[in-house]
């Protein structure tokens, strides 16, 4: 039996039309209330009355992204411990041993970021092109070199 | 003894997985080893295994069928391996059955198989390809064992198309000449009719009896089945069919000649002792179903008599050594279908044991003559090797006078006579037709023992025949010659031990006809071989201008010519089948069915073509496929 | 909810600790062992790391796998309410850790030039196989997703392993993006399924669909849930990006993208979707159904003319996950048994074949060079004879030719079929069989052509590549002859 016989049809119409009418009224109103100007500046992107120069994609380091990566993923781990410190009492030893392994897991990844020089800023220990998580870093040119 | 049964097959098999594996970097005295071993233990074992079986089955109570009467069930042993696939209503399980018919096959495979393989390490030491030749026979023989040891049809036909597979390799074992590829195939293709006719035989089979294991088929069959049945008749058709394409029987004997291509070894051991016997023994073995099919059993006698005068005829006339050996492979396997046609069913296995040893010996020695006179073919540019090969001469006469039926002192006799004498009592046209051929027979035997051995020397052969190839010679000649005292008739005061071997498979064939017929074929055929020994002596040895004489141009010689060309049976496929039909294809080329398969295929390429347009490389297009699926299920769970 | 571990519990987890410790373990050697270079030991162009990691990888999974019966002792049990160890799963368990064996030792062959691969290879591959474990153990969304997501963020990375080449990083940006979106279409379905029933154990849920047809909210989250597994195992219509994946990523990956990945998520499908009474669930069958008849269309025609050979076994691989649909709807309340030995044969079978298939590739393939377009094995038969062989015995499994493994996974999903009635899916499974005869036969016959082009240059086989190919190869053949082994064993399978 289709789902369609076992439920009923009009909320589903009801819901869809309202859709359809509000997104239409929003448009049409903000067409006919708002002001049109085809000006010199109206193109322009808004920089607080500043005038931007020079284009937005200049290079940034990659370590800066890493950087940024790895704060964010352990800071998201570090979560946990806070969820944990909350039911610290009831989840007694075996949760202990439990947090105990997870932190444990989140140094052994520290260590590694560490040993293999993804922390190292600008000044890479091992040369250009040995590091797995940086792409960038070494880029394709220097790849099998070292 | 009786758990090892499946080391037999298993014993070959292994040694082609060794040599398929290594052989190539295993030194060519290991290879050897290898091969004969693996082949030496398996006969050792079948020989073991053959003397329990007898020892047991003489101890149980076994009351000998009613004159005539099929032995169901047949004292047999039955090893249950494993099962393949096996579902509701469908199995097929991998099952040994040795009974009295298969353990002979047995016996003889592993015996004349390790016999030659021992000979090929000789014959084959110079040849670039070593391993893969002895791989490829180790492979052949635990194909052959399997078919004959298989318990149930589907592993039955799995053996047959393996040794076809390996017959295929085999003739085309010199691939690099083109004449030798394209034998090859035409042995593969024309055996394939057979084949096929096979196959369906089984599906019906199949789909009537509800089983495809052997005891069962036969036991459903007789019980099902009434005698001369529409089903049991069109089912003993189809089997005939796959047997007489794989004994080159007529009208499917044209690829045997041309196998010749294959080392002589192949020709001895694949193309006369073991495969192309595996007719007869197929339908030795579905013997019920032929006694169920009357005419259709006539039928077999009828083709094994015309093949056997057919190709007698031509084996006359062929100039090429193996080529006569060849014909006359079909000629005595056209002896057999005789025999089975007239239900003297282990007459005719009877046959096929004094066959294998004395045909084999014949292409063995032929394989040495053929190599050490420099891979010369034509019997006339031989002449006069009696004092240069004395052990080939000793060993090459004991096999054809085995081959001519000499009468009493060789094995050909005794299973020829057994044979002839059941044939006088139950068809006299089958039976003139067996005598004319003994005729041909020990002429063209002797002829070759004549225009060979005898007369001026024409090629000086060279070196020696090695020890390794000897020694199979002198076995094989000592077996060709002695072999039929296993089943002397009583008649000549002995004892038919084989024949009461095979009674316990096989029907027996009756004792209604009276003494006296029976010394009067036995007499006729005597004198007809003797007469037809006389007369090649005569011919190609006291008056060699004779045989000149007869193929002077004029009728006689346009005959000579057609029975050569195996009486134009190649000539006339080629205009009757594969002309017309490639000429109907090259006609048809646009007809209606065709245009159907076209027109699948056309759509097929077409969706492809409009499918992969939907493979893109975007990915904004993927995930929205994705998204519409999903959109898509949703839409069938709802409104659908 | 309290708990309490006992020795059972951790007897009944060992596998999957020994896997999921050993990838710590060997994040750790690697850090420590990437300078530690021992000069004149190793042979050139290989790191110790690599070498360690890959040793101490195999040794993992290995002992992984010879764990398995002891945990096979305390089976079978639920540890938590989150995972369930019992004879399916360990039988799932161990073929997913043979075959990451066999792409563990067959990467090592594949990167045994590359200096600067490094070893991390091993370590996504170990993330992902306890990942793909946790996926056959589970029995509740959470593991479930948990399972799913550790296996999708090791992919993303193997995938776009090979950095220097723009293919493999366009197909790790493709997998990552594709399988974003899938994942949450699969989180949506959890939530709408959570929000009506009020369960997230799977078991219970499977009980819940057996009993009465659902409410819509209830069937529209399971079919949002059928997406992100579509995705996973590549159904028609969520495979697009099979393909690009499958051709860029490196061959091991592949191999493993191909088998590990959707065994995995097969096995979890199967185990709670398995039994259930479809006449109840009439908008789940026809969805299964329209995709299964789909996938295996699609999939085989896309593979009809296509010249590059992983490519070729991406749209093979698609198809054939459309066989083993069938076992899933054939099985009903009564075929349960028959369905599941039909189904862990098929995979078993497919995962030989296939393994062998992408390991041929990834013998014949380095990372600076992948054997992927039909020039490259034309004439193979001539330059690598047994590869050749190797390679032409898998197509004619993965065909489903006697004698092969492949013709008795085949031949037990069809009797499935059969025996459920399946008239139609039956149908379109033999008609699939034909059309996909066409391309196996058109690669393998490829093989043994005389090649046109240039060859390819030869490449040195390496012994730990060849080493897995003889023993799929022996699978093949031994287990298409003799399949009474793994038939007792998925008998035993069916009855833990």
């Amino acid at each position: 039996m289709p789902l369609i016989a076992t439920m009923p049809l009009w909320p589903l119409v009801a819901y869809f039309g309202v859709v359809v009418v509000m997104v239409a009224g929003i448009l049409a109103l903000s067409w006919v209330l708002g002001q049109r100007r085809r000006d010199r500046q109206t193109g322009q992107p808004y920089e607080s009355g500043m005038v931007s120069t020079g284009s937005a994609r200049g290079p940034l380091s990659a370590e800066f992204y890493l950087i940024a990566m790895f704060f964010v993923i352990f800071d998201l781990e570090a979560v946990f411990l806070f969820a944990y410190a909350i039911a610290y009492d009831r989840l007694g030893w075996a949760g202990y041993v439990e947090m105990l392994i997870f932190v444990g897991v989140l140094a052994a990844a520290l260590g590694y970021l560490w040993k293999v020089g993804a922390l190292d800023w600008g000044t890479s220990r091992y040369g250009k092109g040995r590091l797995p998580t940086s792409a960038a870093g070494g880029g394709d040119s220097t790849r099998g070199k070292s | 003894m009786r758990q090892l049964l499946w080391l037999i097959p298993a014993l070959p098999l292994a040694g082609f997985v060794i040599l398929a594996l290594a052989g190539r970097a295993m030194p060519r005295r290991a290879v050897a080893a290898v091969a004969v071993l693996a082949l030496g233990l398996a006969c050792a074992l079948a020989v073991g295994v053959g003397v329990e079986f007898v020892a047991q089955g003489s101890a149980t109570q076994w009351t000998s069928p009613a004159d005539g009467q099929s032995p169901v069930p047949a004292y047999a042993w039955r090893q249950s391996l494993w099962q393949w696939v096996g579902v509701d209503g469908f199995k097929s399980d991998v099952v040994l059955r040795l009974d009295s018919l298969s353990l002979v096959f047995v016996l003889v495979i592993t015996f004349v198989g390790a016999m030659i393989v021992l000979y090929s390490t000789g014959f084959m030491w110079g040849d670039d390809g070593y391993s893969r030749f002895f791989a490829y026979m180790n492979l052949f023989v635990a194909m052959m064992l399997t078919l004959v040891l298989a318990g149930d049809l589907l592993l039955l036909y799995l053996g047959w198309e393996g040794v076809g597979l390996c017959s295929f390799l085999l003739i085309g074992f010199w691939y690099k000449d083109p004449a030798n590829a394209r034998a090859a195939r035409k042995a593969f293709i024309v055996t394939r009719l057979g084949d096929t006719a096979f196959a369906i035989g089984l599906f019906l089979l199949f789909t009537r009896l509800g089983t495809l294991d052997v005891q069962e088929v036969l036991s459903r069959a007789a019980a099902q089945w009434p005698a001369g049945s529409t089903l049991a008749t069109a089912a003993a058709l189809l089997l005939l069919g796959g047997a007489i394409g794989k004994s080159a029987q007529l009208p499917l004997q044209t690829w045997l000649p041309d196998a010749m291509a294959g080392p002589t070894p192949v020709s001895a051991l694949i193309h006369a002792a073991t495969m192309v016997t595996a007719g007869v023994y197929l339908i030795a073995r579905m013997h019920v179903l032929y006694r169920l099919a009357p005419q259709v059993q006539l039928l077999v006698g009828i083709i094994g008599g015309a093949t056997l005068v057919y190709a007698g005829l031509s084996a006359l006339t062929q100039t090429d050594l193996k080529r006569a050996l060849a014909y006359s492979t079909i000629s005595q396997i056209g002896y057999m279908f005789l025999a089975l046609g007239v239900g003297a069913w282990s007459a005719g296995i009877f046959h096929f044991v004094t066959h294998a040893f004395f045909k084999s010996l014949l292409f063995l020695a032929a394989g040495v003559i053929i190599q050490r006179l420099h891979e010369e073919h034509d019997i006339f540019r031989m002449g006069g090797l009696l004092r240069r090969m004395p052990l080939v001469f000793w060993t090459f006469l004991a096999g054809a006078a085995s081959l001519a039926a000499l009468p009493l002192v060789t094995a050909g006799y005794y299973s020829k006579d057994l044979i002839l004498s059941e044939a006088w009592s139950s068809n006299k046209l089958l039976w003139s037709a067996g005598v004319l051929g003994a005729f041909i027979t020990a002429l063209y035997s002797f002829r070759l023992v004549g225009v060979i051995f005898f007369g001026q020397e024409k090629t000086a052969p060279r070196g020696r025949t090695p020890a390794v190839m000897a020694l199979p010679l002198v076995v094989l000649a000592v077996l060709a010659v002695a072999a039929g005292f296993i089943n002397v008739p009583p008649l000549l005061g002995g004892w038919p031990g084989l024949t009461r071997l095979l009674e316990w498979t096989l029907p027996s064939a009756g004792i209604h006809h009276d003494v006296a017929a029976e010394i009067g074929s036995s007499l006729a055929v005597a004198l007809t071989t003797l007469a037809g020994v006389a007369v090649a002596w005569l011919v190609y040895v006291r008056k060699p201008a004779w045989s000149e004489a007869i193929v002077r141009p004029g009728l006689r010689r346009l005959v000579w010519r057609w029975w050569n060309a195996g009486w134009g049976f190649d000539w006339l496929y080629d205009r009757l089948f594969v002309r017309p039909f490639v000429g109907l294809a090259r006609l048809n080329r646009d007809d209606f069915i065709d245009s159907f398969f076209d027109s699948v295929a056309w759509t097929s390429r077409q969706t492809h073509r409009a499918l992969s347009l939907t493979q893109n490389g975007q990915l904004r297009w993927y995930a929205m496929v994705m998204a519409l699926g999903a959109i898509l299920a949703l839409g069938v769970a709802i409104f659908i | 909810m309290s708990w309490n571990w006992t020795m059972a519990d951790a007897q009944a987890l060992l596998p999957l600790m020994v896997v999921s410790a050993a990838a710590v373990v060997v994040l750790l050697v690697l850090a420590c062992c990437r300078r530690a270079g021992v000069a004149g030991i190793l042979p050139a162009g290989e790191t110790p790391a690599t070498r360690i990691g890959a040793v101490l990888t195999v040794i993992a999974l290995a002992a992984a796998l010879a764990l398995l019966p002891v945990a096979g002792a305390a089976a079978p049990r639920s540890v938590t309410f989150l995972v369930i160890v019992d004879g399916y799963g360990l039988f799932f368990a161990g073929l997913l850790l043979s075959a990451c064996i066999a792409v563990a030792l067959l990467g090592h062959s594949y990167f045994r030039q590359e200096t600067s691969a490094g070893g991390e290879f091993y370590v996504l591959l170990l993330l992902a196989a306890a990942g793909a474990m946790t996926l056959v153990f589970s029995r509740h969304f959470a593991s479930f997703f948990l399972g799913l997501e550790i296996l999708s963020v090791s992919l993303y990375a193997l995938a776009a392993y090979n950095r220097a080449s723009l293919a493999g990083l366009e197909a790790g940006v493709k997998y990552l993006v594709l399988a974003a979106s899938s994942a949450s279409f699969l989180l949506l379905g959890m939530a709408f399924v959570y929000a009506k029933t009020g369960t997230m154990d799977l078991g219970r849920l499977a009980q819940l669909l057996n009993a009465a047809p659902q409410p819509a909210l209830v069937t529209v989250g399971l079919l949002l849930i059928m997406v992100g597994v579509g995705f996973k195992l590549a159904l028609v219509p969520f495979h697009l990006w099979t393909a690009d994946v499958y051709q860029g990523a490196p061959a091991a990956v592949t191999a493993f993208i191909a088998t590990v990945s959707k065994g995995a998520m097969f096995a979890l499908l199967m185990r709670y979707l398995v039994g259930v009474n479809f006449t109840l669930q009439y908008p789940l069958l026809a969805v299964l159904t329209a995709v299964a008849v789909g996938s295996m269309f699609v999939g085989n025609l896309l593979a009809l003319r296509q010249e590059n050979v992983k490519r070729l076994l991406a749209y093979s691989s698609i198809a054939q996950l459309g066989y083993l649909l069938v076992t899933l709807l054939a099985a009903g309340p009564g075929g349960r048994e028959l369905a599941i030995r039909a189904a862990g044969g098929f995979l078993a079978a497919y995962f030989i074949a296939t393994l062998g298939a992408f390991g041929v590739v990834s013998l014949l393939s380095s990372p600076q060079r992948e054997a992927e377009s039909f020039d490259d094995y034309r004439g193979l038969a001539w330059r690598h004879p047994v590869l050749a062989g190797v390679l032409a015995a898998m197509l004619l499994s993965l065909a489903g030719i006697p004698l092969t493994v492949g013709f008795i996974g085949k031949f037990y999903v069809l009797a499935a079929g059969v025996n459920a009635n399946l008239a139609a899916l039956v149908a379109a499974m033999v008609i699939n069989s034909g059309i996909g005869l066409y391309y196996y036969l058109r690669l393998a016959i490829a093989l043994f052509t005389p090649s046109r082009a240039e060859p390819p240059p030869r490449v040195a086989i390496h012994p730990a590549g060849a080493a897995v190919l003889a023993v799929l190869t022996v699978l093949l053949v031994a287990v298409g002859v003799y399949p009474q082994p793994l038939l007792r064993l998925l008998a035993a399978v069916v009855a833990l």
